[in-house]
This record gives C-alpha cells, sequence and structure tokens, in this order.
C-alpha cells in the first residue's frame, strides 16, 4: 500500500469536497474509518495465504456496492435515510467514492497491485505505464498493450496481470516476506515514500487546516462572516 | 515534470474542497487555470523571457498575490474585489492562490525534476524527493530533507545553468507532451474527474433540497 496516512489524506481531501453541509468532525472520522477498513485484510493475510490486497482490496465490492447503494438510498422506506436522513445517504456514498478511489485505486498502481474483481476472477492487476504524445510517435499509451503474439499469431492484451492470489504475495509490515527468514526481521511502515506521497499528504493536511478556517455561514449572494482559506 | 492536466487535477481538487458555497463553473475553471498557470513559464521561456519551472514557479508568485489580496481585503478601507464581486470574489481568489501553490507549483517540487523556488534571488532548482518511513530494524527513515550544518537541505538537481527542464514546446528532439507518466498520475486524474461529477450532483440534490425547505 501506499501508506494508511496518505490514503486518509486523500480521503480527507474529497470528504472535505463532497460532505459539503454535513461536513463535521464526526462525518470526516467515519470516511477516514472507511478509508483504513480494507487494510484489515493484512491481518487475514496471516492465516489464509495470499488474502492481503485480494480479500478486501477489489473492485467487486464496489461494484457490488454501487448498485444496492443507489437502490437502497433511493426505495420508499429507505432504511439509511429513515434511520439517519440525508446526512446518512450523503456519507454513505461519499465512503463508497473514497473506498474506491483513495484506497482501492491508488493500490491497484502499487507494488503487485491489487485482485482487481476478485471473487469472479482471481488474478492480480497492477496499472503501470504513461501516457504522452511524441512529435515523431504520436498518441502512445503503456497502460494496456495489446500486440500479437509472434508465434501463435493470437492477440495477447497486457493490462498488468499477474499471479493469482495463492502465488502473490504483497509486502506489508505484519508479513514483510511470505517465508520468513531466520534472523531479525526487517518491518517497515511506510508514511510517505516519493515526492508525490509527501505531497499529497501535505495537501490534505492544508485542506483539512484551510477548512477550519472557513466559515460556513458566507452564502454567494454575500452576507455572513468573510472566510478565507490561506495555505 | 508532471504535467499540466496532473496540476489541474490537483486544483480541481481543490477547487472541491474549498470552494464551498462559491462552487461554480466559473470558479473552478478558474482556480484550476491558477493550477495550470505556472507551466506558461515553458512557453515564455522560449522567446527567451526567464526560465523554464522558475519564472512562474517561484514561491514569491503566490506569497506575492497572497499580499495583494490580504492588503485589499484586510487592511485599510473598503475592499476592491469585495466591492465588484462580493465575498463570492473574495473566497474564489483565495483559493485560487492555494492552487496555484499547492497544484501549480508544489506538484512540480515534489518531482524529480524540481523548481527554482527562490527564482529570481537564486538560480537553484530543489526537488524534494525521498522517504520517509518507520523500520523496526533502522527507527525513523527520513530522506527529503537533510540536516547540515543548522541548515535544512532538500535535494537539488541543478542550477538554470546546469539543469534543463524537458518540455514539449522546446523545438528540436523528440518533442513529447505528457499526459500521464505513472498510474498514481492517472489514477489521481480520474479521481479529480469523479469527485468534479459526484460534486455537482451533491450540489444539485442540495439546491433541490433547500427549495423544498
Amino acid at each position: 500500500m501506499p501508506s494508511s496516512v496518505v490514503h486518509a489524506a486523500v480521503a480527507a481531501v474529497l470528504a472535505v469536497g463532497l460532505l459539503g453541509r454535513f461536513y463535521d468532525r464526526q462525518a470526516l472520522a467515519i470516511v477516514v474509518a472507511i478509508v483504513l477498513v480494507p487494510e484489515l485484510d493484512t491481518a487475514l493475510g496471516l492465516v489464509i495465504a495470499g488474502a492481503h490486497r485480494t480479500v478486501l482490496h477489489t473492485m467487486g465490492l464496489s461494484a457490488v456496492a454501487t448498485p444496492l447503494l443507489y437502490w437502497e438510498t433511493t426505495r420508499e422506506g429507505s432504511w439509511i435515510r429513515g434511520r439517519w436522513g440525508a446526512r446518512g445517504v450523503r456519507i454513505a456514498w461519499v465512503c463508497l467514492v473514497v473506498h474506491t478511489f483513495a484506497h482501492i485505486a491508488f493500490d491497484w498502481t502499487h507494488l503487485e497491485g491489487i485482485n482487481l474483481i476478485w471473487p469472479a476472477v482471481d488474478r492480480f492487476f497492477v496499472l503501470e505505464g504513461e501516457m504522452y504524445v511524441s512529435a515523431s510517435e504520436g498518441f502512445v499509451q503503456t497502460f494496456v498493450d495489446i500486440a500479437r503474439d509472434p508465434e501463435t499469431g493470437r492477440g495477447v492484451i497486457d493490462a498488468g496481470q499477474g499471479g493469482t492470489r495463492a502465488e502473490t504475495h504483497v509486502s506489508n509490515p505484519a508479513q514483510p516476506d511470505p517465508q520468513p527468514d531466520p534472523g531479525p526481521v526487517d518491518r517497515r511502515f511506510p508514511i510517505a515514500v516519493r515526492g508525490w506521497q509527501l505531497h499529497l499528504l501535505l495537501t490534505g493536511a492544508s485542506v483539512m487546516a484551510a477548512r477550519r478556517l472557513q466559515s460556513d455561514q458566507f452564502n454567494p449572494r454575500g452576507c455572513g462572516p468573510n472566510s478565507t482559506s490561506d495555505d | 515534470m508532471p504535467s499540466t492536466l496532473v496540476a489541474v487535477a490537483v486544483g480541481v481538487l481543490l477547487a472541491i474542497a474549498l470552494l464551498g458555497p462559491a462552487f461554480n463553473r466559473s470558479s473552478v475553471a478558474i482556480v484550476a487555470a491558477a493550477a495550470a498557470a505556472p507551466d506558461l513559464d515553458l512557453v515564455f521561456a522560449l522567446v527567451d523571457l526567464g526560465d523554464p519551472n522558475a519564472t512562474l514557479h517561484t514561491v514569491f508568485v503566490p506569497l506575492l498575490a497572497a499580499a495583494v489580496l490580504y492588503s485589499d481585503t484586510r487592511l485599510g478601507g473598503a475592499s476592491r474585489l469585495a466591492d465588484r464581486y462580493g465575498l463570492y470574489g473574495v473566497r474564489v481568489a483565495w483559493v485560487a492562490i492555494a492552487a496555484l501553490m499547492i497544484a501549480g507549483i508544489g506538484v512540480d517540487a515534489f518531482s524529480s525534476e524540481g523548481v527554482a523556488l527562490l527564482y529570481p534571488l537564486s538560480g537553484r532548482y530543489y526537488a524534494v524527493v525521498g522517504g520517509f518511513l518507520l523500520s523496526t530494524q533502522d527507527g525513523i527513515v527520513q530522506t527529503y530533507v537533510t540536516l547540515a550544518d543548522g541548515w535544512i537541505e532538500v535535494s537539488s538537481p541543478g542550477t538554470l545553468d546546469t539543469h534543463t527542464i524537458p518540455s514539449p514546446v522546446t523545438p528540436g528532439g523528440d518533442r513529447r507532451l505528457r499526459i500521464v507518466e505513472t498510474g498514481e498520475q492517472a489514477v489521481l486524474v480520474a479521481t479529480a474527474i469523479v469527485a468534479l461529477a459526484a460534486k455537482w450532483l451533491v450540489e444539485r440534490y442540495d439546491r433541490l433540497a433547500e427549495a423544498r425547505a
């Protein structure tokens, strides 16, 4: 994983914007808790080989949860709406967006990636590549490579697929290696690695600080105290 | 340097988070433009006006803008900006400055190509790259900055004379307009697009709820 701190920072930026009038400390705490939940499959990985980055790191969960949440929040007598009102509905949707993008999508790009549509298909995928327009080559993207196998003549699509759950171990602090070496084990808890992660972390912190300085009362027609978002 | 698209994506995320009641189509466009603006120095460098990742990537541009805005809105008598555009204008201006700093300059400063943060006082490029982690064997490992003789140093890829910034507009060689360089950048751009769509829905829903109440 890019560290949980980075996930939480991206989650905070999205929460501040999308919670809107429902933004408060409690709602933020719920969203940040949700973004950390997928790491629980690390614990499962100690018992079941390859469970980390599989059981909860799957887009399958979002694919199922999205229509389900839509049905639940739009039907007559919705349980979420009945119990928590519009605030509960908003928080539920923001949690879904944050889980999908701030956590699972970012892990898709990291190390061996995620078990993308487990349990439908047991296959790790990693999103790697670049996209550019070059003067000599035109438009180039390398995220999904489509080529023809020279021997069999069949089309081959490389979308960054790796091994199955049983073959793939994604290193994590709880289990740095699947077969531990004798001797001291180095467990590394990343906070931010590489420039962009530190940048996202600081962005999340600045957004939360700026949101505290802002007032809620201001409306576009202009009355109520002024607010600034200094940085 | 990460592409302008990545800076715009971060700028859009900031706009969604911070514009609040001032969020509308034109304010998002202004904030996104502020995030993209620093990369114009690549174009100006072509006609020998300033230097790439320097002229508009210096910390003095947002500092100056913030000072002007602060003195207009907080010091002295009536604020010209608030008189003309109301508190809407003031909010958009502050968020645009934040986007200029965090998205326009910040995204490049935290990449390996770096920015000349103190230009024109200094021609040195600075790049905040490294790592920060806790290890059970090595303790706290932090390589973003080094402490030397009471100074905090970040790595520098060179000075104006020694460090070249690849640019899609500079003639010669294989010119390349980068869109996204890594998977993370692609995810960041996708996140910004989805968040913008979600914010539209949320705003529309809130307006309907307000009209009903």
